[in-house]
């Protein structure tokens, strides 16, 4: 009951001092001095919705204002000296420069275990570097000088006593009329006609003396073979074999038998040519390079003699040949008949 | 040591607003109460020492880059913004150069003292219980009676006013104890008791 007094009491005062500020309370109320005085400060108390109203108009400024001109300059310069490393101080933390060196010591390492993973997970392969022959090209023949000896295609004679006599083969022509001969047996002919071979534009020069350039020098004679001609053979060529040319062979044109592409020699064409092998060495080496070959394509398409005319070296000259003795052709025709020819090829050798 | 981290803590807290202005907002809570009850001992209007209060911290936040970090604490310079505003305030309004007495009144004795019990005051209502905080803002602030806090929180007069008495006892009992143990940490070390070594003297 006393303590409801104290209240009424205290509440009388602290009303009487809000209606009158100016009135001398304290030293009227002795026993409640301390308490009136706190009474008194707080009629001094911010509205409660001050403080947050305040801090939320100056969130609201701080976010809303740009860094200011004199802090942004601070901070690009702040960005040039490396601030975490060389400065004194960046934002509100110190600055530790061991944290920067094991950031940079953290990095490399990071970057070289990628690296190594790298190196571990991929490695590489030569299967991957596969072999590409390029193209094979059928070129037209042109036989090297002096690469086939004439040797026949060509015969005859007169069943003289003695050797054909020394001397030059008569210019060739696609059909020949006249045999070649050094001991005329008819002087006084009716159609005086040139005597030719069949054969090939040979470069031979062109003398009165007509025989056999590896006879040796002798008495004219048209030589021990028969109808016609020069030499050991027959039928009215010149040496020792069958037909109007000019060696041993048989028909016409010069040499064993074996044409070159073009006058009437249609080229033979490729129908099967698998790739060749690339040499471990070469690929080991990442070598490329193009052999070329002289190959000799029989009548039955199978490469024939097969040579190289320019190497490369690596073993790819060898692969080359392994493959192209592989290869098989349509042969080569000569008025419909399959004939043999001699071809240049190249194998190309390329990694890609 | 304490005060030595508060210093250091201080100190970051400026650093981090003069980079960053939207971390103005714990220097605007260690300071509020303090510059509030540094304005409103000077000015008897509520509303108006609201205002200064209010462009105290608005300038403060817009030369926060400008300040220096001497070792003095940051309230010294709010209070320093502050007393500039007054006596613009005042010198505007009585159309003098002569500053009113009030201006020179941060030199009289005691009222330092007077604004930190003030600023303490107002940080140790926001602390009250609920009902006892609610019965003070509304008696004080708003200035109501105790029966039309009743008749607005539903309780009976007398509970209203018990509730005031205790609030303020609270806040007196607050005050004294705050009061003791800043006279403790001020004590001069050599004041400590130490414990005497009485050699024992055998004859």
């Amino acid at each position: 009951m006393n303590n409801i007094s104290i209240y009424d009491e205290l509440d009388q005062v602290i009303g009487t001092m809000i209606s009158e500020p100016d009135a001398a309370i304290a030293a009227e109320n002795a026993k409640f001095a301390d308490v009136l005085r706190i009474a008194s400060d707080l009629r001094n108390l911010p509205r409660p919705d001050f403080k947050t109203r305040l801090k939320l108009e100056l969130e609201w400024v701080a976010s809303s204002r740009p860094l200011s001109s004199a802090r942004q300059p601070q901070m690009i310069e702040d960005f040039r000296i490396l601030p975490s490393l060389f400065g004194n101080s960046y934002g509100t933390y110190p600055i530790q420069r061991v944290n920067f060196a094991t950031s940079i010591a953290l990095h490399a390492a990071a970057i070289a275990l990628m690296a190594v993973l790298g190196a571990l997970a991929f490695k590489h392969t030569v299967n991957e570097l596969l072999p590409n022959t390029g193209v094979t090209e059928l070129t037209k023949y042109v036989p090297p000088k002096g690469l086939i000896e004439p040797k026949g295609g060509g015969g005859g004679g007169d069943n003289s006593k003695t050797r054909v006599s020394n001397g030059m083969p008569p210019r060739t022509a696609e059909e020949q009329f006249t045999p070649p001969t050094v001991e005329i047996r008819t002087n006084q002919p009716k159609l005086m006609v040139e005597s030719t071979i069949v054969a090939p534009d040979l470069k031979f020069p062109q003398t009165d003396h007509v025989g056999d350039p590896l006879s040796s020098l002798m008495t004219p004679s048209n030589g021990p073979g028969v109808r016609a001609g020069m030499g050991t053979g027959s039928s009215g060529g010149f040496g020792g074999g069958t037909g109007a040319g000019l060696g041993p062979g048989s028909g016409g044109g010069y040499g064993g038998g074996v044409f070159r592409v073009g006058q009437g020699i249609k080229p033979p064409q490729v129908v099967y040519d698998p790739d060749p092998e690339y040499s471990p060495e070469a690929r080991a080496a990442r070598y490329q390079g193009t052999v070329r070959l002289w190959a000799i394509i029989g009548p039955d398409g199978r490469p024939h003699n097969l040579r190289v005319e320019r190497s490369v070296g690596m073993g790819l000259d060898e692969k080359a040949i392994e493959a192209v003795r592989n290869w098989r052709f349509k042969p080569a025709t000569k008025e419909g008949q399959a004939v043999a020819v001699e071809i240049e090829v190249e194998v190309g050798f390329h990694l890609y | 040591m304490s005060s030595i981290a508060n210093v250091a803590d201080e100190r970051l807290l400026i650093e981090a607003a003069q980079q960053d202005p939207t971390r103005f907002g714990e220097l605007y809570e260690n300071n509020f109460h303090r510059v509030y009850a540094f304005i409103a001992r000077r000015v008897r209007d509520r509303g108006e020492a609201e205002d200064l209060t209010a462009e105290v911290f608005h300038q403060a936040l817009s030369n926060i880059r400008r300040f220096e970090w001497r070792g003095v604490p940051f309230a010294a310079w709010l209070l320093r913004i502050a007393a500039n505003l007054l006596a613009d305030r005042w010198q505007r309004a009585s159309k003098i150069n002569e500053l009113p007495a009030e201006a020179l009144e941060s030199v009289e004795a005691g009222f330092e003292e007077d604004v930190e019990r003030r600023a303490m005051l107002f940080q140790l209502v926001d602390r009250l219980p609920a009902d006892q905080r609610l019965v003070v803002l509304r008696r004080f602030v708003e200035q109501k009676s105790t029966r039309e806090i009743a008749q607005e929180l539903g309780r009976s007069e007398g509970a209203v006013k018990q509730l005031q008495f205790r609030a303020l006892q609270h806040l007196r009992s607050q005050i004294l104890s705050r009061d003791v143990n800043a006279e403790m940490d001020d004590r001069s070390p050599d004041t400590e008791a130490k414990p005497k070594i009485i050699e024992d003297s055998h004859e």
